[in-house]
């Protein structure tokens, strides 16, 4: 079949809330699932096709144009530094980059002690670096693929940046948040090349989800 | 010190072997000459130039991809990564007669950037400027030129953007801000981030609703006709903006190539010396622009000499990535026989004709001379 779009779901937590707005958008959803060993979809009657991967890779495959259109979130789009077009907030997905130290080291008042060379435990390279040049602090960046809270603890680092969205890891773990770095929501981003060839199909599409957005 | 692999090529340098390489040269050879029919001059410059030249091209905001080395004087010294720039020096200040002068390029460029699609960190480019000519008859020239061109190497199905700095310039003028807030409304747009621009444009000061109606402007797909219905109460900057293009379009329909223009007012350059109409040409399975280029009014000044110009490049891996599938194969002959100095009279008489000619001038036997012939392709002929 001749597909009109090809569109890029994340797995995990945004992958519900993001079928449920497919389908009040008007695609056929009801096969689609980011448990079964099948990763890609179609519905055959708007001859969309759906491709299911990690959210990390979603920008790499809609720059590529090996999809059309993807729905990720903020952080991972700020994280890939890919050079995607971002149509739509979608407003759902709120989560919060942090940076967070042991709640011990953070002082009742006044400012955190920040000192020369500190060391930061993040999945988040990029972002974690971006910041502290911001900032004017040096510091060296550690990379962890996961449980980054655990860390500190262990002497591994000072400090961490990592993804929040309730608060409550990091209260589970005596870490206290030390900044907000940025805001992240998941985003409608389209390829650039598809963006003009296929602008009315994606014109269409990003006018439905527009009106099926929660308020 | 670990050893590198001596088969190694750095980053981002590709070799081109047989087949390939010949396909690309002769993509740009069928480029070149139809820019040649145009009445373009070829022009070639060096390689390596002086840093603070080709710093002019590349804009001050972020740092800049160039490959740079110091000489044995001290001096900084850079690979060149476009030839707008270095034209742009050379009709400052050499170039014999007078503007209008036609120009035309095909060379080896380099930046130092992420590896994308079709894009390795040495590129080819083939390109035109037209240089001394304002007005939407020089653009329209232009663009019609980079449509012949991909024409004549057998792409069909691509998209020409079009879009006008104008646009960009209007809108950063109508805002009340600071400078800081006007580069990031400025590299938001660049980067097509429109929800940041929302965000960004609802804290500004402008109000409700020409803040919806510009950026409206730049999301928005138009055709040729929206853009009489756009000319009512934008701006200045913008609305001379979008009577260039509307110029421009009715120019091009006259040459017959209206159907692969698609008005599209967020088509923007990120080199900031373009001052008018830009341009992206777009073509299904790439998802990166085939080319582009536009007007660039105020780039001869910075060497000295206020000539306005225009002009494009086609990236030459790209086009080559989506005609690959045209390409006939070569018809090569093998002549092979037991008496060399047979087979090599023979071959000069067939090369004369014109033909692709192999002097198989080992002794190998018919049989071993079949093989080879069909394994590769050729077509034999045997002499006794």
């Amino acid at each position: 079949m001749e597909y009109k779009l090809t569109i890029a779901l994340p797995k995990g937590k945004l992958f519900a809330p993001t079928v449920s707005l497919l389908a009040r958008a008007g695609l056929n959803t009801l096969d689609l699932s980011d448990e079964s060993r099948t990763l890609v979809f179609e519905d055959s009657q708007n001859r969309v096709r759906f491709i299911i991967c990690r959210s990390t890779d979603i920008p790499t495959y809609v720059e590529y144009g090996a999809a059309d259109l993807g729905i990720v979130g903020k952080d991972s789009i700020v994280e890939a530094g890919k050079n995607l077009y971002e149509l739509v907030d979608l407003k759902y997905g709120y989560c919060r980059f942090v940076i967070a130290a042991p709640s011990k080291d953070v002082p009742q008042e006044g400012e955190y002690p920040w000192k020369q060379g500190l060391r930061v435990a993040t999945k988040f390279p990029a972002i974690a670096r971006e910041y502290l040049q911001k900032k004017g602090f040096q510091g060296e960046i550690i990379k962890l693929h996961g449980n980054v809270e655990l860390a500190p603890r262990v002497g591994l680092s000072e400090v961490i940046v990592d993804l929040v969205s309730t608060g409550k890891t990091l209260r589970e773990n005596d870490l206290s948040a030390l900044d907000t770095i940025s805001e992240a929501t998941a985003r409608l981003v389209v390829n650039r090349a598809s963006y003009r060839l296929k602008s009315r199909e994606i014109n269409e599409l990003v006018n439905k989800i527009r009106e099926n957005l929660s308020q | 010190m670990s050893m590198i692999n001596i088969w190694n090529t750095p980053a981002g340098m590709k070799d081109w072997l047989p087949g390939e390489a010949c396909a690309r040269r002769e993509l740009m050879n069928r480029l070149l000459e139809k820019m040649a029919l145009w009445g373009y001059e070829e022009i070639t410059t060096p390689v390596l130039e002086y840093y603070q030249v080709l710093q002019k091209g590349e804009g001050t905001a972020q740092e800049d991809h160039l490959y740079k080395l110091i000489d044995r004087n001290g001096s900084i010294l850079a690979l060149r990564p476009e030839m707008t720039t270095p034209i742009a020096r050379i009709a400052s200040s050499k170039l014999p007669g007078k503007p209008p002068w036609r120009l035309m390029y095909g060379a080896q460029v380099f930046r130092y950037e992420d590896i994308q699609a079709g894009r390795q960190r040495e590129f080819g480019q083939a390109g035109v400027e037209l240089i001394g000519q304002t007005g939407p008859e020089a653009d329209s020239e232009i663009l019609a030129l980079a449509i012949d061109a991909l024409k004549a190497v057998g792409l069909e199905q691509f998209t020409v953007s079009l879009g006008h700095m104008g646009i960009l310039r209007g809108l950063l003028e109508s805002l009340s801000g600071e400078e800081e807030q006007l580069n990031s409304v400025r590299s938001l747009v660049l980067e097509k981030d429109f929800v940041g621009l929302n965000q960004l444009m609802e804290q500004s000061g402008l109000e409700g609703k020409s803040k919806e109606e510009l950026i409206g402007l730049l999301t928005r797909q138009l055709t040729p006709a929206d853009l009489a219905g756009c000319l009512k109460n934008p701006p200045s900057e913008i609305q001379k903006a979008l009577v260039d293009l509307q110029a421009i379009t009715e120019l091009l329909e006259i040459q017959g190539h209206g159907s692969h223009i698609h008005i599209d007012l967020s088509t923007l350059r990120n080199q900031e010396y373009y001052t008018g109409m830009v341009f992206e040409i777009y073509t299904s399975g790439i998802g990166y622009p085939i080319g582009g280029g536009g007007r660039y009014d105020r780039l001869l000044e910075v060497f000295g000499r206020e000539l306005p110009a225009t002009g494009f490049a086609l990236g030459i891996e790209r086009i080559l990535m989506s005609a690959a599938k045209n390409r006939d194969p070569k018809n090569t002959i093998l002549v092979a026989g037991k008496n060399p100095r047979t087979v090599l009279r023979d071959c000069r008489g067939l090369r004369e004709k014109g033909n692709t000619v192999i002097a198989e001038t080992r002794n190998i036997t018919r049989e071993e001379a079949q093989v080879m012939a069909q394994e590769r392709g050729f077509e034999l002929q045997w002499r006794e």
